[in-house]
């Protein structure tokens, strides 16, 4: 059972949210240039860590924004939340 | 021919229910617009002129004008409710503070039915289905929030400190959310 | 079908101490592991193998599954590698001299709407011209069949009818891995618990040996079965592979009297349900949409099962829940499992079995067996090749895997 704080309500349970996956995936700047396995490498594959993992996740039944979470995926401690669109955190 | 005759409410059926200590009722055909704009601009500005009230700034926080009230929904969005018949009014209102801006409104009136929960015991029930913190160290008149009763998606608007709460909800999920406030206010051990 | 436990020898394997080297190196003693290496022996005469486990033999999603065994999938390529593995559960208490409860009580996968009945009615005629049993039931065939589930329609989604497949069942998952690791361990191979990998040797583009928790172990080939920890595993090799690893959960009920004569799934109310030979009730619940690693799962997946599970079955509003627990499983982009060879060579790879893994244990073993054995893709095998994320050639079984993902 996870407490997600999201950036603008607060801490809030997790059934609120909506899991966006890997966060900081950039669109390829050129998508007709990348070979096969480049395009299959960017649609397909996902970093899976054990460990710290950057993610998005929505508030979809709040106020419905997107932001970032870093959480470690063996304990589900929540390291840090950052708004959509700043870089990633640095976790020691 | 007016509207009157032909709308239907979802609960329209629903009577007004006492409990022990609470009471359940429906007030339907509530005026909700939605408006997006970005927040502390011009637009803004001129909405409040014309609302005679501030949008709201601080997440899940309600400001007041007369009979409407204005609801934080996200960073750059309000639900603004009214009575019932006041759409064209308020949206003509609003419009005039828009021109040439990026910014949206619409009337959802029709989205959501609205319920009517109140009082003394009014958040021992609502606990029963919401994990929000309800408390008034935590969640006062002038807070309202997105969040879900027992499984469902309701705009939560507290009015007063009775408490007397708002619960916007969708027609189509009206009746389940109807159905469990009254089994949860069937509990006679709620007040002591 | 068998009512007693088999009494247990006095050993199923050894322990023995890692040697030097291995002619193949199996990561992971799960079911997929230990097939792979009955496999090699029985079909091929490769004995000196090895199989690594970091914890103890058949701990992780092979305790954890809930035993559902069929073959009713949608697309070709699944169909055939689940159907072989159901034609290899029906001979191998035999073969493996060991009773693992395979009990052939069928499965039925419950429509509630129309969609659903659309997608059951496919599936029965698709399975019927692959020569795989597959029956659609009205509902009151499902209540003759199983009349424990509610097939009122007052409930809020109706049982419109159900696939049957007859030949599907359960097993007992612990005794499928005893009998497969006394076997292969017969044959000369080494199961090595509580050695985790935790590197791999290198030279230049070849695998040729791991680093151990007990020292380095030299390999001709290596072949991971680690499921949830593959990717962490290929990680260390900067192979990144199309895999999240999610918590799925499973619980179970007090002792019951025989009550339910089946397995019942459903993919739209999202349970599975079946009783244990013991008479403990088996329910699967869904997977947690974010990745995890901690073998266990959010509260509301549970109780969001058990709810889909009392209005299909209200004779289990008394019944208590026992047990929770959690798997990691690893889950593709398509919900089929990945087999085959790696830009790495000497590197094999099985894995993404998902939500799904155990029914095929037999036959994954098999066909990977022969993969690694020959350095070909088994006929099997080759659709679910890693290439297909480039190629295109998915195969979706989001619909017939049957887990909410």
């Amino acid at each position: 059972m996870l407490l997600i704080a999201c950036p603008w309500c607060g801490e809030r349970d997790e059934v609120e949210f909506h899991y966006g996956g890997q966060a900081h995936v950039a669109y390829p700047s050129d998508p007709e240039a990348l070979s096969d396995a480049e395009w299959a490498q960017y649609l397909f594959v996902r970093d899976n860590p054990k460990g710290p993992f950057a993610e998005r996740w929505s508030h979809a039944a709040g106020c419905r924004r997107w932001f970032n979470v870093v959480r470690h995926t063996v304990t589900h401690e929540i390291l840090a939340v950052h708004p959509a669109g700043r870089p990633k955190p640095v976790i020691a | 021919m007016t509207v009157d005759g032909l709308r239907r409410s979802p609960l329209g059926d629903l009577p007004e229910t006492l409990g022990h200590g609470v009471r359940l009722r429906e007030i339907p055909f509530l005026t909700q617009l939605n408006l997006r704009l970005a927040p502390g601009g011009g637009a803004a500005a001129r909405v409040a002129e014309v609302l005679g009230a501030a949008l709201p700034t601080e997440p899940n926080t309600v400001t007041d004008s007369g009979d409407l009230r204005l609801l934080w929904l996200g960073p750059d969005e309000w639900l603004i409710v009214g009575p019932d018949g006041a759409a064209p009014d308020t949206e003509g209102r609003i419009r005039t503070a828009l021109p040439g801006e990026h910014a949206c409104l619409v009337d959802v009136s029709a989205n959501r039915t609205t319920l009517e929960l109140s009082g003394p015991g009014a958040r021992t029930v609502l606990e029963k289905g919401c994990a929000l913190d309800l408390h008034p160290r935590a969640f006062t008149p002038g807070r309202c929030a997105q969040t879900l009763v027992s499984k469902v998606n309701v705009v939560l608007d507290q009015l007063d400190a009775e408490p007397r709460y708002r619960l916007l909800v969708r027609g189509s999920f009206a009746r389940y959310l109807a159905d469990w406030l009254l089994d949860a206010m069937s509990d006679t051990a709620l007040i002591g | 079908m068998s009512h007693e436990l088999p009494e247990h020898p006095d050993w199923l394997w050894r322990t023995p101490d890692p040697k030097r080297a291995y002619d193949v190196v199996i990561v992971g003693a799960g079911g997929h592991g230990l097939a792979t290496a009955y496999y090699l022996a029985r079909d091929h005469g490769i004995t000196d193998v090895a199989v690594l486990e970091r914890g103890w033999l058949a701990g992780g999603n092979m305790a954890r599954n809930t035993t559902i065994i069929r073959s009713n999938y949608l697309c070709d390529a699944s169909a055939a590698i689940y159907e072989h593995a159901l034609k290899l559960w029906e001979t191998l208490p035999e073969e493996l001299e060991y009773d693992f409860l395979f009990s052939q009580r069928g499965v039925l996968n419950l429509a509630h709407t129309l969609q659903d009945v659309r997608e059951g009615i496919r599936r029965v005629h698709a399975n019927r011209l692959g020569g795989i049993d597959a029956q659609w039931l009205d509902p009151d065939e499902v209540r003759a069949f199983c009349p424990i589930v509610n097939t009122s329609p007052e409930v809020r989604y109706p049982v419109l009818g159900a696939t049957l497949q007859p030949r599907a069942g359960i097993a007992k998952h612990d005794h499928v891995a005893w009998a497969l690791a006394r076997k292969a361990d017969a044959y000369g191979i080494d199961l090595i618990q509580g050695c985790e990998v935790t590197g791999f040797v290198r030279d230049g583009e070849r695998v040729v040996g791991v680093e151990t928790t007990r020292g380095r172990i030299g390999a001709g080939r290596v072949a991971l079965a680690a499921a949830g920890h593959t990717s962490t595993l290929a990680d260390l090799l900067g192979l990144r592979l199309p895999l999240q690893s999610h918590p799925l959960q499973a619980l179970v009920s007090e002792l019951l009297e025989p009550v339910h004569p089946t397995v019942v799934m459903s993919n739209h109310v999202h349970v599975y349900v079946s009783q244990a030979h013991k008479g403990e009730l088996v329910m699967g619940a869904g997977i947690d949409s974010y990745n995890g690693y901690g073998q266990r799962g959010s509260f509301h997946q549970i109780e969001h099962q058990m709810a889909a599970a009392l209005e299909l079955f209200p004779i289990f509003a008394r019944a208590h829940v026992l047990r929770t627990w959690g798997g990691i499983v690893d889950v593709t982009p398509d919900a089929s499992p990945i087999i085959g060879s790696t830009p790495i060579e000497n590197l094999y790879l099985n894995c993404g079995w998902g939500t799904g893994g155990f029914k095929a244990t037999p036959a994954s073993g098999r066909v990977y067996a022969d993969t690694i054995a020959t350095g070909t893709p088994h006929p099997l095998a080759a659709p679910f090749a890693l290439e297909r994320f480039t190629t295109g050639a998915l195969i979706d079984e989001h619909g017939a895997a049957a887990v909410a993902h």
